[in-house]
């Protein structure tokens, strides 16, 4: 690293410094394997937003969190992403629509309570209960019942419980979908189906900052906010139990800080790296940076609800052509995104590389034909709307400048301080211009790549921020929901898909990869599509 | 005495030449006052000259940048990806930034925005909080109470959040607004200094002499108070307008401030901190400029210091 | 003197209730949905979001929230923020490490600042002068973060891992006690370092070109008694007054230094509220803040009339 060179001699006047002052090392005792029996370490983690109950929980760092303390039903394989059993022994239909879940025996909660499908049943009932306003809450829209415990604004629910959900006895229950969806199984992963002890009813607010779960790590003491949340193997655990004694999850708000501190040995893993790392942490550390498929995908959006300048697919596409995703990704990103070549990302069943084509191909001379045909834009001016809260200003800018000299238009940049507010002007009709946007997956399917972007129901409670409607897309959708089998449905989606690439309401401009890197001391690291970390599976190395 | 009053603006701002001038035309025989006194040390002194060459050349700049690059960093293909973090060379002086844009270009072209911030911002703060300032200090009692306290919420509104709300009520950014904004959030500290100055001089014999002999609040405030009084305000702007061209950057990420593809100092600074240690030319030479301009504000600053101390005389 | 503080103390209740006003009506008047900024990049679930808004009473008028807001305050309960911790949690666990930071960099920039300054102005135009007025250059024109984060690497990453000394931790390490907080306190002090510094300077060089000094000194005292008890006391009044404004500064500014060390104080506090627009954490922390810099102007104020016997407050 170039740094490390041209900062060398300051080391070295620091270090004279120091002897010379006499303050010696205080050099912490680093060797805990011996002291503990399968040692501790510490990684970063971002402050969780709400208390640590995976109903409500809908974001990256409680998730990290409670993916170390809480076992679904199923989880997912870290390479096919394929659902696999976990607490559920099996989970069957025959018509898509109502499903059978076994549960497996032998996991407990870590106070010792058996996890049943009461477990299940009850905190799926709480979760989809509006008056608890649990993040999670939207996953349970397909379960029948659930517009019941969700009535909307100025009503109160019913009834307590989903229609839907029966317990038939400890360790079977069925859950009724009100139509058919094929891909049901595929969702039940996420931290929103995760069980709960009934310990957690008496006290929500409390239980947030201890949670009692029923995975392979348990709390050791109480979340320290901003701080840290420690975590300890739970020895009783209903699976294959975790190799390490005890984790700390330090909390960090600056990446850079936690990168150092990894570089430091002071943390043992991030599974989020800084810009200012992304050309160095290769050679810095070698086989222990992680780069490979994440589940997220970047687009640029339009308002093609109400602006017109932007109501033509050629226009959208010409864009999409004048877009040198190549050089982008690996100058600005250097190789920690990819080109995206379809609306899904390589990670899902379904995926298909290059579905995009021609749209998606850098093409200038093919590009300016096409805006020029398409009558261009009205005073031939582009905007660029950007959070600036996310890093997106450098890309965001290579492309402004590509389509500048490709198309010839004129591009200015909007940054807004967060996502909400791009939400915020778009929802008002105030902002005229195109804009960045992301989508990373809830659930391990390609119809969650679909839907909850581009269909009617999701400009109103999704995240259709384009307001992009296409009756044929919706009629494919819904025929792949009601689709026999996974296979027969993800066909019907990759149609639907291709109705998309026909026209263009986003763009879609890169993938992401999943950027981690660790530290000498552990082995068997990895991280899965989500970016999470399988703590239950690292080992101290040697 | 009210012509001396009305020039007074244009000396400690010091930043053009030409308004010496009147100095010129002054008849020998009459009794110099204390401002045209001032105007006349100042040519002579050498700190003057040369942070006043600077400061002409940086707003020259500022006005014709093309004089002094190839091309517009404007043009269609300006920037290219390829060239992206591209090192000095003799072809391009100051290396390529991120986005392959040829970085002397830009710090040429950047350096209108940025004085724009930093001339404008500095002069808004200073006016509004010396004036204030010396009406507090000067009057005391309830004036002093309220303008005091007043500068307290003042100082405690957190920037981003009086920066957002301005925002939501002019709409687009530049530097214009930024400067708005800045010199909004940016007074109460010069109006702290100023008070003091005047609280620590009011008390002088010559301002009691004066008081003796009659003399109105306004020739006692503007020719003996304000002179003694200045210095440490004078010191504190020059600093500032260094800090206010850089601080631009932090807010047009709100979108307060210059907006690219406009380009500033401080936005290109900030642009380049997260690669600086990959990169740290496309920082150090715009921070480079912005030490040179900083330099001739403190230069001229301490001119003007000089000239207006009476103890000097 | 006894009575001017009690009136100030007096005068602080106005100011006070002023201020939680204008800054909750600033902060309700503020476009934004603070329950969409919670959110992130997906629509909150409209249902889900009303829900939160009724439970916090988004949705009624500004003057009945801020009414619930106050009267909350008066019976000692500063409300809850979004995702359901006390204000008063969230600032009693960031205020203490601002409070620590805030104090050792004020001791710095107070002590380093004014030392230098003193030096510079003695020996003017020489090698310190010199430097001090390079410094200064600098620290206006390189970002705190590029600074912090290579004082980070060097001194954190660098001299533990080269050369085994493990004197700074690269982010902060609440069992390190003082020493925790000195590199962050140093990043933290050096812009105010370089106005205290230049401060001292001038006006140090302005007071001993006056008429009393240059009587001590001609009277034939020591060169250093006349610094130190004539020219530097005066010269004070301006450095004392910049120092007091900037101790609030330090304590609510902080927001990049305790980014890139890790501090989770009041700076990041409050930067994080105001983009979520979460408005009981933002009226809670200001109104600490006023009430801050009520009490720090006061107490400068009072410094005048210590430092020059002339300023008198009646």
């Amino acid at each position: 690293m170039r740094g490390a060179t041209t900062t060398k001699w300051l080391v070295a006047a620091t270090a004279i410094a120091l002897a010379a002052t006499a303050c010696s090392t205080s050099s912490k005792s680093s060797d805990d394997k011996a002291a503990s029996g399968g040692g501790s370490i510490a990684v970063q983690l971002g402050e969780p937003q709400h208390g640590l109950v995976g109903q409500n929980t809908a974001e990256s760092e409680g998730n990290q969190v409670l993916y170390a303390l809480f076992t679904g039903l199923v989880d997912y394989d870290r390479k096919t992403n394929a659902p696999r059993l976990q607490v559920a022994e099996s989970i069957e239909t025959t018509d898509s629509k109502v499903w059978t879940i076994k549960l497996k025996d032998g996991y407990t909660f870590h106070n010792g309570e058996k996890v049943t499908s009461k477990s299940f049943v009850d905190a799926w009932n709480w979760g989809a209960n509006q008056d608890n306003a649990a993040e999670g809450m939207p996953f349970f829209d397909k379960i029948e019942g659930s517009d019941e415990l969700a009535p909307g604004k100025d009503k109160k629910p019913t009834v307590k419980e989903l229609k839907g959900l029966k317990v038939v006895d400890d360790k079977t229950f069925t859950v009724t979908l009100k139509a058919p969806f094929s891909q049901f199984k595929t969702m039940l992963g996420y931290s929103a189906f995760y069980p709960l002890p009934t310990a957690f009813f008496t006290d929500p607010k409390a239980f947030g900052d201890n949670p009692i779960g029923n995975g392979p790590f348990q709390m050791d003491g109480a979340w320290e906010h901003n701080k840290q949340i420690k975590i300890k193997r739970y020895d009783n655990y209903g699976g294959t139990k975790a190799k390490l004694q005890n984790v700390t999850f330090k909390i960090y708000d600056n990446l850079d800080t936690a990168y150092n501190d990894l570089r430091a040995d002071n943390i043992q893993a991030t599974n989020k790296l800084p810009i200012s790392a992304m050309s160095s942490v290769a050679s810095e550390f070698g086989d222990r940076y992680i780069n490979k498929p994440e589940s997220g995908v970047g687009y640029i959006g339009f308002p093609i609800a109400y602006n017109p300048a932007y109501a033509k697919p050629e226009i959208r596409k010409a864009i999409s052509m004048a877009i040198d995703r190549e050089q982008i990704t690996k100058t600005i990103f250097a190789g920690t995104r990819v080109p995206a070549s379809d609306f899904i990302s390589p990670l899902i069943n379904g995926y298909r590389k290059g579905a995009c084509g021609d749209a998606c191909k850098y093409d200038p001379a093919k590009a300016k034909d096409l805006f020029t045909q398409a009558g261009g834009l009205p005073n031939n001016t582009l905007e660029l709307g950007y959070n600036a809260d996310g890093g997106h200003k450098e890309w965001i800018e290579a492309v402004g400048n590509q389509l500048k000299k490709n198309l010839g238009v004129e591009v200015t940049f909007k940054p807004f301080e967060k996502f909400g507010k791009i939400l915020d002007a778009l929802q008002g009709k105030q902002y005229q211009g195109a804009f960045r946007m992301a989508w990373s997956m809830d659930y391990p399917s390609i119809e969650n790549y679909l839907r909850p972007i581009f269909s009617k129901v999701a400009i109103e409670s999704g995240s259709n921020y384009g307001g992009y409607v296409n009756d044929k897309f919706e009629d494919l959708l819904n025929q792949a929901d009601q689709a026999k089998t996974e296979d027969e449905g993800i066909k019907l989606y990759q149609q639907a898909d291709d109705v998309l690439i026909q026209d263009m309401p986003y763009i879609p401009v890169y993938t992401y990869q999943a950027s981690a890197a660790y530290s000498k001391k552990i082995k068997n690291f990895d991280t899965d599509a989500q970016s999470r970390y399988n703590l239950a599976e690292v080992e101290l190395a040697g | 005495m009210s012509d001396t009053i009305t020039k007074d603006a244009s000396a400690p701002a010091g930043d053009n030449t030409p308004k010496t001038e009147p100095a010129k035309n002054q008849k020998p025989e009459r009794v110099a006052s204390l401002w045209s006194d001032a105007v006349r040390d100042l040519r002579r002194n050498p700190l003057f000259i040369i942070g006043g060459v600077l400061v002409l050349a940086l707003i020259v700049i500022s006005i014709v940048p093309g004089w002094f690059t190839d091309g517009s960093p404007f043009a269609n293909g300006a920037c290219d990806l390829s060239h992206s973090l591209e090192r000095p060379s003799a072809e391009h002086w100051f290396g390529y930034d991120v986005q392959g844009c040829d970085n002397y270009t830009r710090t040429i072209w950047g350096a209108r925005n940025s004085i724009i911030v930093g001339i404008l911002t500095t002069t808004l703060v200073t006016v509004v909080g010396s004036l204030l300032g010396l009406l507090a200090g000067w009057k005391g009692g309830v004036i002093d109470s309220i303008l005091s306290r007043f500068t307290e919420i003042f100082f405690s509104i957190p920037t981003l959040l009086g920066g957002m709300l301005i925002m939501s009520m002019l709409g687009k950014g530049n530097a214009y607004t930024v400067s708005l904004v800045m010199a909004v959030l940016g007074w109460p500290q010069i109006y702290r200094i100023m008070r003091a100055s005047v609280l620590a001089n009011k008390n002088n014999d010559y301002v009691m002499a004066a008081r003796a002999l009659g003399a109105g609040a306004g020739r006692i405030t503007f020719r003996h108070i304000l002179p003694n009084a200045i210095a440490p305000v004078i010191v504190v702007a020059a600093i500032s307008l260094g800090v206010y061209i850089g601080a631009e950057s932090a807010l047009s990420y709100l979108g307060i401030g210059v907006q690219s593809p406009e380009i500033s100092w401080g936005l290109m600074i900030s642009d380049a901190q997260v690669r600086f240690l990959a990169a740290p030319h496309v920082l150090l030479f715009p921070a480079a400029v912005l030490s040179v301009t900083v330099l001739a504000f403190i230069m001229l600053g301490d001119a003007v210091r000089d000239a207006l101390d009476p103890k000097l005389r | 003197m006894g009575r001017y503080v009690i009136r100030r103390l007096i005068q602080a209740i106005p100011v006070l209730i002023g201020a939680t006003l204008l800054i909750y009506a600033l902060v309700h008047y503020l476009p934004g949905d603070p329950v969409q900024a919670l959110a992130g990049e997906k629509r909150a679930d409209p249902i889900v979001a009303e829900m939160i808004r009724q439970r916090y009473h988004l949705n009624d008028p500004f003057i009945v929230q801020y009414w619930n807001y106050i009267s909350g305050v008066f019976q000692g309960d500063l409300g809850e923020s979004l995702q359901g911790r006390a204000v008063s949690d969230l600032i009693g666990d960031a205020f203490p490490y601002t409070v620590n930071l805030a104090l050792v960099a004020f001791v710095i920039e107070a002590v380093v600042g004014v030392a230098a300054g003193v030096m510079a102005a003695l020996r003017k135009g020489k090698f310190l002068d010199q430097l001090i007025l390079i410094s200064t250059l600098l620290v206006i024109s390189i970002p705190v973060f590029v600074t912090g984060f290579i004082l980070q690497l060097v001194l954190g990453v660098q001299l533990k891992n080269d050369y085994g000394i493990d004197f700074f931790s690269v982010s902060f390490n609440e069992d390190d006690g003082l020493r925790a907080y000195l590199l962050p306190a140093f990043v933290l002090a050096s812009l105010s370092l370089a106005y205290v510094a230049r401060l001292t300077r001038t006006s140090l060089m302005e007071t001993m070109r006056a008429d009393y000094v240059r009587t001590a000194v001609a009277k034939g005292l020591k060169r250093r008694r006349v610094i130190g008890r004539h020219a530097l006391r005066n010269a004070l009044i301006p450095i004392v007054t910049f120092l007091g404004a900037d101790l609030g500064g330090l304590m609510g500014g902080a927001v990049i230094t305790e980014k890139i060390f890790n501090i989770h104080g009041i700076g990041g506090l409050l930067a994080q509220a105001v983009y979520q627009k979460q408005g009981t954490i933002i009226v809670g922390v200001v109104t600490l803040l006023v009430m801050i810099y009520l009490v720090t102007t006061l107490l400068v104020d009072m410094l005048y009339a210590v430092l020059d016997p002339r300023i008198r407050y009646e």
